[in-house]
């Protein structure tokens, strides 16, 4: 971690452990907005820090920014962060009108549709899984353009919302809406795809975050918790379980740092592969290790570990990131195979 | 003790002059495909050809890291991780000099004496001087501790007496680095072990096969009766072996060599299955190559911090457990997406069928050799501050 990533990240932490609670995870699952967390963000300049210095972020780097969502995820902190950082600055990127407060967003690949200009879009498709959707002030739609990426801005309002929920309890809303009034922007100089890695990247640092507090936790229960005379954590079986949580904890968080300093399709889908791994591995040892309490609604454990549950398959799912890596490489012959995946492998240096 | 909060690894960055090399060592192994020497192998494992060896001697890139006047090159542990991953990837059979540019020669430079070190290293820079690792026994393999062969002191040097076992190569190499008992160490379990240079051709030694259940004769089994060695072949004090032992496996436990095993049956693979593979097949190969680009990140890391001198004892046995484990997944997963894609029927992905079957047979060694993934698990669990 960088002097400046490790700076990003104490601050995130400071602020994460005066705003955030264990009582705004329970909040969230009643469709309450964390607003003292999103307050505290506004105030620290966090919400806005992606977005280009001129229109009021720092234009901080994807690494950074990172830096900042790890620690969130370890807090378990709800509400659409991801989306709003993202959001803000495709907002200032398109010199689209700011927004105040949290939004949210959706990736749509598809080229019809509005276009900048457009006051009204007929028949909008109808959105699945949008996170907080019914909650915020604004939502964006995020679609490829012939120039770059065109960002569709609505209000939740005009749409008709049906609330749903995912295994965190965080609300995921499905969206329909006719004749929707839009403001429609576009970004000349950004890829779709390259947007949907940066997304993909965001959420993995979250899921990090989540998976090494459920590393940390764990191995300090264990040596809390006595059984048989002694703490779990000196039977062997449970330190066996306790390395292989370390092993994956360690693998999630170095392949999700190479992503974030250098999101190439090879580095960003190993990451979004390896990190379901991990999550799996994760969800399955801390609650083993931590037996009945683990289980309980009123333990922290369950707000990390239903987010990992919540968060593997957002923004491009498992199976779509595994096959999008092996696809990079089949074809291939015998020889031409290492150098292929071993450079698109490397991060460059910054 | 480190704690389970300060377990991270920082981002490698390779350095400018680790590309150029990269460049060097893939026209090399061109080369060795051009003129025919380097076929697409059939087998698992390192091969053993000191011509090869020589071959890459005459580059300098054994010893690349060693100081010049050893006959190295005083490059950085990074550039040798380049040269290490680029050789393992195509399969150049590196065995005859891997133990000694890996482990012997930096147990040499480390804690050896002036001699030793003009002695040993520039040979083994050269390509003429190959070792191997003399540590377990046939009652002390996962319990290396409770090894038994001992060196008594005598005028002028050390008589050697005991058996070693699983040594690979030592029927075809120079010199043994033995681990021995030279004094009781007075009840503290991991005191009064030494370790000695044992020429192989030394009256009493006596080295007989092991054939492996894959067909091959890669280990042995290494008798020592009164075997004299002179007082220069101890390497650092006497009583200090454990302390060495532990440095050299984490040398031995993080580089690529134990995440690549079985890595060219990937490339046989992806050399046979289209674009048109089944979703599932895709799917299952795509994750495997996400857990190598994995492994060669926290691998290169590992360099990063053998580079900056940090010790890397928790992390080495980090890669070591994940990159064994996976070496056996890939011949699983190779094998069932050969079987669902139906790639060796009627006499075709013949190459493929024979390496499927050497890995198959080659896999359960891969998380024994170099410290049971048990033992490597209790490491990281010590590390990590519960024991």
């Amino acid at each position: 971690m960088s002097e400046t990533q490790a700076f990003f990240r104490e601050t995130a932490e400071r602020v994460l452990a005066d705003s955030v609670s264990e009582r705004d995870a329970e909040a969230a699952e009643s469709r309450k907005l964390p607003e003292a967390l999103f307050a505290a963000l506004e105030e620290t300049g966090i919400l806005s820090m992606m977005a280009p210095a001129d229109v009021g972020g720092v234009d901080a780097s994807l690494a950074d920014t990172a830096a900042i969502l790890q620690a969130a995820g370890a807090a378990a902190a709800p509400g659409p962060l991801l989306e709003t950082l993202l959001g803000r600055s495709l907002l200032a990127r398109s010199g689209a009108e700011a927004a105040a407060g949290p939004l949210t967003l959706v990736f749509w690949p598809e080229a019809d549709g509005p276009l900048p200009g457009d006051r009204l879009w007929p028949q909008p498709p109808v959105l699945h899984d949008v996170p907080w959707g019914g909650l915020v002030e604004r939502l964006l739609i995020i679609a490829p353009s012939a120039r770059g990426v065109r960002i569709i801005a609505s209000q939740p309002a005009a749409w008709t919302i049906e609330p749903g929920a995912d295994a965190a309890g965080e609300p995921r809303d499905r969206l329909s809406a006719a004749n929707l009034p839009v403001q429609v922007t576009e970004i000349a100089d950004a890829g779709f795809d390259e947007l949907c890695r940066t997304a993909a990247v965001m959420r993995a640092a979250q899921l990090v975050g989540a998976l090494e507090w459920c590393f940390h936790r764990s191995a300090e229960y264990v040596m809390e918790r006595k059984q048989f005379g002694r703490e779990l954590g000196k039977f062997q079986a449970v330190q066996q379980m306790l390395a292989e949580l370390a092993d994956n904890a360690l693998a999630a968080a170095a392949i999700t740092d190479a992503a974030a300093a250098s999101p190439s399709r090879a580095l960003v889908a190993s990451a979004r592969s390896r990190i379901a791994d991990a999550a799996d591995a994760a969800i399955t040892i801390a609650h083993q290790v931590h037996g009945a309490i683990g289980f309980s609604r009123e333990y922290a454990l369950n707000h990390r570990t239903r987010r990992l549950m919540a968060w593997r398959d957002d923004y491009g799912s498992v199976h779509h990131w595994r096959r999008g890596l092996a696809e990079e490489f089949v074809g291939l012959t015998r020889d031409a195979f290492w150098p292929a995946v071993a450079d698109a492998g490397l991060s460059q240096p910054a | 003790m480190t704690s389970a909060s300060s377990l991270r690894l920082e981002l490698p960055s390779l350095p400018a002059a680790a590309e150029d090399l990269r460049r060097e060592v893939r026209a090399f192994v061109d080369e060795e495909r051009a003129t025919g020497r380097l076929p697409p192998p059939r087998r698992v494992g390192l091969g053993f050809c000191p011509d090869t060896t020589r071959r890459i001697a005459e580059r300098g890139w054994i010893g690349l890291t060693w100081p010049k006047p050893y006959g190295g090159q005083a490059r950085s542990a990074l550039e040798r991780y380049v040269v290490t991953e680029e050789l393992l990837a195509a399969a150049l059979p590196v065995g005859a000099h891997w133990v000694a540019d890996r482990q012997s020669g930096p147990v040499i430079l480390r804690f050896g004496n002036e001699e030793q070190k003009r002695e040993y290293l520039p040979r083994i820079a050269r390509g003429e001087c190959f070792f191997c690792i003399g540590m377990s026994e046939p009652q002390a393999g996962s319990d290396l501790a409770a090894l038994t062969s001992s060196a008594a002191k005598v005028a002028g040097g050390w008589r050697i007496n005991g058996r070693k076992i699983w040594t690979t190569n030592a029927h075809r190499v120079h010199y043994i680095i033995a681990l021995v008992r030279t004094s009781p160490g007075d009840g503290a379990r991991h005191a009064g072990f030494s370790q000695l240079i044992v020429d192989l051709k030394a009256p009493g030694v006596s080295v007989s096969p092991i054939i492996g259940m894959h067909g091959d004769h890669d280990f042995n089994e290494v008798l020592f009766e009164d075997v004299f060695v002179p007082d220069e072949a101890l390497i650092g004090a006497e009583g200090n072996g454990w302390n060495q032992v532990s440095a050299e496996l984490a040398f031995e436990r993080s580089g690529p060599e134990r995440w690549l095993s079985s890595f060219r049956l990937i490339c046989e693979l992806v050399d046979v299955l289209g674009a048109d593979a089944q979703p599932s097949s895709l799917e299952a190969l795509g994750r495997l190559l996400s857990h190598l680009l994995t492994l060669r990140q926290l691998s290169m890391s590992v360099a990063s911090m053998i580079q900056q001198g940090r010790p890397p004892n928790l992390e080495a046995a980090i890669v070591k457990d994940l990159g064994t484990k996976f070496e056996q997944e890939v011949v699983r997963v190779v094998r069932d997406i050969t079987s669902a894609e139906n790639l060796t029927a009627d006499g075709r992905g013949e190459r493929l069928k024979a390496l499927l079957i050497h890995g198959q047979l080659w896999a359960p060694a891969f998380t024994i050799r170099g410290g049971a993934n048990e033992i490597l698990r209790g490491i990281i669990a010590k590390g990590i501050g519960l024991r």
